[in-house]
C-alpha cells in the first residue's frame, strides 16, 4: 500500500494533461480528475519509476530552498491510495 | 460570447454515440422507447461537438452507447478526441471486439477501455445479456492486457449476481485488468422497471460488503477496486454528478444535450440539440441546464439543510420515478418526506423476486 510504494510510477490509466481552458495541470483517470498545484505536478512527473529519494533531490533542485520530503511522501501516499501510482517494482 | 463568471464549466462529456447495442441488460439505463432516438449524428457532427467540448473546459470524453463499437467511424471519433487533447475512455460490452479492434483503438489514442460484464458465472452472464458474449467479454479483455492498454472491468450488481462477488474479484485479478467497478444497479431507466426484480436484500449486500473487505485484505495483487453502496440502502443521496450542470454534460445519439444521461426521464424538459446551438450556448444559457443548477431550486428539507452543497438533494430522475416530481428531495434521503417509499422497495426486495423482464430493441 501506501508506505510500501519506494519507486512510484503513474499507473496506466492516468494521464497528465495541461487545460488550456483553466490554465490548470490536470491528472485525468477513469473516473475523474485531480487539479495539481505546480510541485504537485513536478512530482507527478518525476514517477517514472526513479526512488523516492532520487525524487526529492530533483525537487530539491527544480525548488531551490523546499525541503520536500514530508510533501512528496504525502502525496505519493494519497495518490496510491487512490490507484494512481504504484510501485515500479511490483 | 461571455460566459457568466461565476458559473463552473464541465469537466466531462458523456458521448452516447448509439443506442444500437447486441445486448440486452436488464438494468439498462438508457431511454425506454428507443425508437424515438433513432437519427444518430453523423461522424463529422460529432468531431464538432468534442471540438466545442475540449473548447468549453471538457478534460474527459467518455464513448459510450449502446455499443460504441457499433459505428463504423468509431476510430475516426477516437482520432478526433485525441486531436483535441481530450482523455479519452470507451466503455464497451466488448463482443463485437476482437483483437485487431482492440489494438486499433490503441492506436487511435483511446487512454482507456472499460469492459461491462454481468457475471462471473458464464451462463449467468449470457442469460442476462440475453445473448453469448462472456467468452467474448473475456477474450477482449485479455487482448487488451496483452498490449498494455489499461482496462477497468465494470460489473453492475443486483440480487441475481451479489453472491458471486468474490469471484468476480477472483476474476478481475486473473484477468490482470487495472481496476474493477463494482457499482450497484441505479434505478433508473429500464432498472427502475426491474426494481423489484433486481433490488437485493439487506442480507446480501451486507455480505458482499465484508466479501469485498476480506477479499482485497488477502490479496497481494495490483488491483484497484471501486465498491460503491446501493443508494437505497445509505442514509443521505449521491451527490449525482457533484450537482446538474456543475461539471458534466451527455449528448445523446440524436443530438440532444443532457445535464445528465437519463434527463429524458423527467417530462416537461426541453433538451437543445447540438445540431441547432453550440455546447458553450447550451451549457451557459439553456433552461434545461439552469433547471436545477445551484441551490436556489431546492425544496425543504434540502433547502434549510447543511448538506445541500454536497449532495444537492440528490438525483433528479430518482426523486421523479418514485415521487412524480422532478422537484422533490431525492427520497433515498432519510429526511425526505417520501422516504418510506424507498422502505417500502427494500421491504419488497425480502420477497421471492418476479422475473426479470428484458428489453428489445424494435426497429
Ligand atoms: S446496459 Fe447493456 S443493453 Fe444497455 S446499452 Fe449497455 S450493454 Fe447495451
Ligand atoms: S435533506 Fe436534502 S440536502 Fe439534506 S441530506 Fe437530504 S437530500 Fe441532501
Amino acid at each position: 500500500m501506501a508506505d510500501g510504494i519506494r519507486r512510484p510510477v503513474l499507473a496506466p490509466h492516468a494521464r497528465y494533461r495541461w487545460d488550456k481552458v483553466r490554465s490548470e495541470h490536470q491528472l485525468v483517470f477513469p473516473e475523474g480528475m485531480i487539479v495539481l498545484n505546480e510541485p504537485g505536478k513536478a512530482i507527478v512527473e518525476l514517477c517514472d519509476g526513479r526512488s523516492l529519494r532520487e525524487m526529492v533531490a530533483a525537487l530539491k533542485e527544480k525548488f531551490p530552498g523546499a525541503e520536500p520530503e514530508d510533501d512528496v511522501r504525502e502525496f505519493i501516499g494519497q495518490l496510491a491510495e487512490r490507484g494512481l501510482v504504484h510501485d515500479a517494482a511490483e | 460570447m461571455m460566459p457568466p463568471r461565476e458559473l463552473p464549466r464541465p469537466r466531462a462529456l458523456l458521448a452516447e454515440i448509439t443506442y444500437r447495442c447486441p445486448l440486452q441488460c436488464p438494468y439498462c439505463s438508457n431511454p425506454l422507447e428507443l425508437a424515438r432516438y433513432k437519427s444518430e449524428l453523423d461522424t463529422a457532427t460529432w468531431v464538432r461537438v468534442f471540438e466545442q467540448a475540449a473548447a468549453l473546459g471538457v478534460a474527459q470524453l467518455h464513448l459510450s452507447g449502446g455499443e460504441p463499437l457499433v459505428r463504423r467511424d468509431i476510430l475516426d471519433l477516437i482520432r478526433a478526441a485525441r486531436d483535441c487533447e481530450l482523455y479519452s475512455n470507451l466503455s464497451t460490452g466488448a463482443t463485437v471486439a476482437d483483437e485487431k479492434m482492440i489494438e486499433r483503438l490503441r492506436e487511435a489514442g483511446l487512454d482507456h477501455l472499460q469492459v461491462s460484464l454481468l457475471d462471473t458465472d458464464p451462463q449467468a452472464n449470457d442469460w442476462l445479456a440475453a445473448a453469448p458474449s462472456y467468452d467474448r467479454k473475456r477474450d477482449a479483455v485479455l487482448a487488451a492486457k496483452r498490449i498494455g492498454f489499461p482496462v477497468t472491468l465494470n460489473v453492475v450488481l443486483h440480487r441475481h449476481n451479489l453472491e458471486r462477488i468474490g469471484e468476480v474479484i477472483e476474476t478481475a485479478f486473473a484477468w490482470g485488468v487495472d481496476r474493477l467497478e463494482l457499482a450497484n444497479t441505479q434505478y433508473t431507466g429500464w432498472a427502475f422497471r426491474n426494481r423489484a426484480a433486481l433490488m437485493p436484500t439487506r442480507a446480501q449486500v451486507e455480505r458482499a460488503q465484508r466479501v469485498v473487505d476480506e477479499k482485497l485484505a488477502a490479496s497481494t495483487g495490483r488491483l484497484d477496486v471501486v465498491h460503491v453502496l446501493p443508494d437505497y440502502f445509505e442514509e443521505f443521496p449521491k451527490a449525482c454528478l457533484h450537482g446538474w450542470g456543475m461539471v458534466f454534460m451527455a449528448v445523446a445519439p440524436d443530438g440532444a444535450a443532457l445535464p445528465c444521461q437519463t434527463a429524458r426521464e423527467i417530462p416537461g424538459l426541453q433538451f437543445p440539440n447540438v445540431r441547432d446551438s453550440s455546447l458553450e450556448e447550451i451549457w451557459f444559457t439553456s433552461d434545461v441546464f439552469q433547471r436545477f443548477r445551484g441551490t436556489d431550486w431546492l425544496p425543504e428539507p434540502c433547502r434549510s439543510c447543511d448538506r445541500r452543497e454536497i449532495d444537492f438533494g440528490g438525483c433528479r430522475c430518482q426523486a421523479y420515478l418514485m415521487t412524480g416530481d422532478a422537484n422533490a428531495t431525492d427520497p433515498v434521503c432519510h429526511l425526505s418526506p417520501h422516504h418510506h417509499l424507498v422502505a417500502e422497495a427494500l421491504a419488497e426486495a425480502e420477497k421471492p423476486a418476479p422475473p426479470l423482464a428484458f428489453r428489445v430493441m424494435r426497429t
